[in-house]
């Protein structure tokens, strides 16, 4: 009797640890976190019994690099900006990928690296899904107005469109805009940025005559749940912002704001497994099916950011209207749709990887100007 | 033996009283020391050693001397005037391949770029190529992968970056640098953040402390003089927000502070203010001072409040009775005696403020934010935990002085904290 109490409490401390392996998987909350958990969290939890568990952050590698040089890593799996997963590479943080041998192909037999649209930025990034930096605007704010703004200029013109701007805190995604609206070609931006001496006081002018015309003005967000707030009580006119959060309060909660899709950068957003963690094997295996073909799909029903595979997308065209609403269609919502690519930015994190220093102390330095 | 210890006092056991006094003290210290032990090891571990850390980090500089030893070497008797040698980006080359091969040249990368922005890409680029190297002609190889291996200031960098211990950081908390022959220079204008910054820090922290003298003052005297059933409720009053989540009050204060919030609705519904001229209250330096000061009221209340419990009714009193009218008395006997609480809180709300994060970024907008949001730039965005170490050493540097100053003026003993 005594032996069989003894064998239960041992078995307390370490059947579960054997018989139930959890990966935490580290993510930026949300509207956001909520798709990935229904999208490919919770089946794959169903079909595997490896308990998945979502944690929110809100960016930056510091919490990854404390735990890694610590020893203690808990963190599984990350959801990362393109040029965090190039310096936690570099530092070391990151496993690096054998991509085609470690991500399975496509249903038709295409192999990883071909199913992606394009290459991932490090060794150690497996891309989940593109999104964009597009602005959005309210369209009770001009009443006497025939044409509304459709156009990444009409952001900067306040002659026409009167109101408060909200645009986002840091320089990443403004410079850009800004050099656009200014008359630069969206596909030269990062060309003009590095080779052009004066671009980038060009491209903060630009915010500057925005900011402080009395017309105008402009509230910083940082969070990516504001601008649709702003916008619906009426704070701002007209806020840059991420699509998914746009798409959510119009299609989710019925706010009458309207997204504008011209001048729009293109992002991607990426996994990187954490180096270090106890149960890699069980890690490794959930984050494949997360990148797979239904995996990635699935995530879209939720919000309107676009996988990253080919094949997803093809079962989202097949499966419309793919919403969760079962209504509405998935694809012209999609940052990627040929109707909302006719003038975009792609993203070059290599650039901010590089200059995000100089960058942002000249950026803080002009905020503080204001 | 008897001569010895005739002039000694001795116990009933024959050793002499003065040692056996000794021996029962020194029982009881280690007593006492072990009594205290545990929490003096809590204190070291949790608390020393981190801030040791800290300081340390923000002048180590060992990293790139460890993994690039040889170009350190190289780099010392080279003048920086012209392009290194062949024999310099041969060494580098080396190197470079060495650290390649460790998985380590990332380190390397991130760490140059902090010297100067654009070594990450180089680095990367450059790694990439390593094995198509041929063994002759390193430099011309160089600069074919890129042109910035052919740029003198490229290596000047590099060579900054080399000693093993360095100020830099603290420099650039201060928008100056080291130029190439040493001297330290102010940053382009366009750069220049820090020193702005660290004033508005200081102006706001010092603002808020006012602001919250101002309002505790009378609070507390209410207090202190109320009868005990009206003091209680006005203490809840004042204790209620203080046990409020941080967030909470400084959302409310977002929803009665924008443009389309509830005072400003108020004012139009008065017809104070037109619709379409609705006053900017949040987003400026108008919501930080309105949201810290309201957050950081208790604390200046709370020692108001005690130091004010302690000073007799009498005394005033006394004052009139002797001639003062009650401005003279106030100023004269009851002001002088609140000393150690105003001290105190203004001391507690002052260290609170100057470090203040998570309000002045939320209801600060552009011109509202401080050092700390600063600092909390570097831990997570640009990983440069040296910089935010020099920050932090900083903030925690001119706190001691402060503290330094308040005990040479006041006397620290003299503070009263509730």
């Amino acid at each position: 009797m005594k032996n069989m109490l003894k064998l239960a409490l041992i078995s307390i401390f370490f059947v579960p640890s054997l018989a139930f392996a959890e990966v935490n998987v580290v993510s930026w909350g949300g509207a956001y976190t909520e798709s990935q958990k229904l999208g490919y969290g919770d089946p794959y939890q169903e079909k595997s019994g490896v308990k998945i568990n979502w944690i929110d952050y809100s960016g930056g590698l510091s919490e990854v690099r404390t735990q890694v040089e610590s020893g203690n890593v808990t963190w599984n799996i990350i959801d990362l900006y393109a040029k965090d997963t190039i310096t936690g590479c570099d530092e070391g943080l990151l496993v690096e990928f054998d991509f085609d041998k470690d991500f399975p192909a496509a249903p038709d037999g295409t192999v990883a690296s071909k199913d992606f649209f394009t290459t991932m930025p490090s060794k150690c990034a497996v891309g989940n899904i593109l999104y964009s930096w597009n602005y959005a605007f309210n369209p009770n704010a001009f009443p006497g107005q025939d044409v509304m703004p459709s156009t990444i200029v009409d952001f900067y013109d306040t002659v026409t469109y009167p109101g408060k701007r909200s645009i986002y805190g840091s320089a990443m995604s403004n410079i850009e805009q800004a050099l656009v609206a200014d008359g630069v070609k969206a596909s030269a931006v990062y060309t003009v940025l590095e080779k052009q001496a004066g671009a980038l006081d060009r491209a903060i002018n630009k915010i500057r005559t925005l900011c402080e015309d009395p017309n105008g003005g402009c509230i910083f967000w940082t969070a990516g749940a504001q601008p649709p707030e702003l916008l619906a009580s009426g704070e701002v006119v007209m806020a840059t912002g991420w699509n998914g959060r746009f798409f959510n309060a119009i299609v989710g909660e019925g706010t009458t704001i309207t997204q504008v899709w011209d001048g729009q950068i293109l992002d991607y957003e990426y996994f990187g497994l954490i180096t270090g963690s106890p149960n890699q094997d069980e890690a490794m295996e959930a984050l494949r099916y997360f990148t797979g073909t239904e995996g990635l799909a699935g995530s879209a029903k939720y919000i309107a950011y676009a996988p990253w595979r080919v094949s997803s997308l093809e079962i989202i065209e097949a499966g419309e209207p793919w919403y969760k609403d079962g209504t509405t269609n998935m694809m012209p919502n999609m940052p990627t749709a040929a109707a909302n690519t006719q003038n975009y930015i792609l993203m070059n994190p290599e650039y901010w990887a590089d200059n995000e220093t100089e960058i942002g102390e000249a950026w803080e330095a002009f905020k503080s100007s204001l | 033996m008897n001569n010895v210890s005739s002039n000694q006092i001795l116990t009933t056991d024959g050793i002499p009283l003065e040692i056996s006094l000794k021996k029962s003290e020194r029982r009881n210290k280690i007593k006492s020391f072990l009594l205290v032990a545990p929490l003096l090891l809590f204190i070291i571990v949790v608390y020393i050693s981190p801030i040791v850390n800290l300081l340390t980090r923000s002048v180590d500089n060992t990293l790139i001397s460890t993994l690039l030893p040889k170009t350190y070497i190289a780099l010392e008797d080279w003048e920086g005037k012209n392009l290194p040698s062949e024999e310099i980006y041969k060494t580098f080359f080396i190197d470079l391949e060495i650290a390649h091969k460790a998985k380590i040249s990332g380190k390397v990368s991130t760490r140059l770029n902090y010297a100067k922005g654009g070594f990450k890409s180089l680095i990367n680029k450059t790694r990439r190529k390593l094995e198509n190297f041929e063994d002759s002609n390193y430099k011309s190889q160089f600069i074919e992968i890129h042109e910035k291996w052919g740029q003198l200031e490229y290596w000047q960098a590099m060579k900054s970056a080399m000693p093993k211990y360095t100020y830099d950081k603290y420099l650039n908390a201060f928008d100056y640098e080291k130029n190439f022959e040493g001297k330290i220079v102010e940053k382009p204008k366009d750069r220049r953040v820090h020193k702005m910054l660290w004033l508005r820090t200081l102006k706001v922290a010092l603002g808020v402390t006012f602001c919250c003298f101002l309002l505790a003052f009378p609070i507390a005297h209410l207090l202190a003089t109320l009868p005990l059933r009206y003091s209680n409720l006005l203490m809840i009053c004042v204790l209620l927000p203080f046990w409020t989540s941080l967030l909470v009050r400084t959302s409310s204060w977002m929803i009665l502070l924008q443009q389309q919030g509830v005072i400003n609705d108020i004012l139009v519904y008065l017809k104070i203010v037109s619709n379409d001229n609705r006053l900017e209250l949040m987003y400026n330096m108008n919501g930080t001072f309105v949201a810290m000061t309201q957050i950081l009221l208790p604390f200046m209340v709370l020692p108001l409040y005690s130091v004010m419990k302690t000073i007799p009714p009498t005394l005033m009193r006394a004052g009139k009775s002797l001639g003062g009218t009650p401005f003279y008395s106030f100023r004269k006997i009851y002001f002088p005696l609140t000393f150690p609480g105003i001290g105190a809180g203004s001391l507690l709300v002052f260290i609170l403020a100057i470090g203040y994060y998570i309000t002045p970024a939320l209801v600060g907008g552009a011109s509202g934010t401080l050092i700390s949001n600063r600092i909390a730039y570097h831990m997570k965005e640009t990983l440069d935990w040296a910089m935010a170490s020099a920050m932090g050493t900083i903030l925690l540097v001119s706190v001691l002085i402060l503290y330094w100053i308040y005990n040479k003026l006041l006397g620290i003993d003299n503070i009263k904290l509730g």
